[in-house]
């Protein structure tokens, strides 16, 4: 089956979309959850959402890393990046899960991103190489 | 679980390829070298643990309210 590729939430087409991703590995804590849906709304860029596949109520919020701090420098280990048959960065969307917090910022996991093959949809939480230099409670900026 | 007793600069051998050593004891604290290939991970647990407790605390219900960041001026890259 070919998919279509998939593209930075933020600049995605100006219209609701929707990718299913596959994370054979699940996510740490979530290893049974391996289908999830992600979806891009312009109205709320630059985050993203993904579903679990099969149970709609329950999701991440996602961000693209580079938006929040434009000189991540990922480390990804070379067994993950075997694993997702990534053959060149521009294969790889990344996306850093957010943590919404009731009394302080939101904050993103900059430790572990999701690492998703942007032509056969299959992600994985990648624990970077780099991980002691970022924060899993990265904060955002809010407005 | 197997328990080995080493002394500093003695090292054990897993799977013929990755050797733990250890380097030096300050009190409690006991330096580890570790010389592994590089499609081998190596993290420390607690690392494993923090985004594992950082997932459970970001699953949230869908259509939660987002918060809205400033716009910002520099476009992503890759990696």
């Amino acid at each position: 089956m070919k998919c279509a590729e998939l593209t930075e939430p933020e600049i995605t087409a100006r219209t609701p979309h929707k990718n299913i991703v596959r994370i054979p590995t699940g996510l740490l804590g979530f290893e049974q959850i391996k289908d999830y849906v992600l979806t891009t709304n312009p109205d709320e860029e630059p985050f993203a959402w993904l579903h679990v596949e099969d149970n709609t109520a329950l999701a991440f919020v996602v961000i693209d890393p580079f938006v929040v701090l434009p000189d991540y420098k990922p480390d990804i280990p070379k067994v993950d990046v075997e694993f997702l048959q990534l053959k060149e960065a521009k294969d790889a969307l990344l996306l850093g899960i957010v943590t919404i917090n009731d009394h302080q910022p939101p904050t993103v996991n900059l430790k572990g991103p999701i690492v998703i093959n942007r032509h056969t949809h299959t992600g994985k939480q990648v624990i970077i190489a780099n991980a002691a230099n970022y924060s899993v409670k990265h904060p955002l900026p809010v407005a | 679980m197997l328990i080995l007793s080493r002394k500093v600069g003695e090292s054990i051998v897993i799977d013929g390829r990755i050797v733990v050593k250890v380097m030096r004891v300050e009190g409690e604290v006991i330096k580890l070298g570790i010389e592994a290939p590089a499609e081998v991970p190596v993290h420390r647990q607690e690392v494993y643990e923090e985004i594992q407790r950082s997932n459970q605390a970001a699953l949230t219900k869908q259509n939660a309210p987002l918060p809205k960041l400033p716009k910002l001026a520099m476009k992503p890259k890759q990696p």
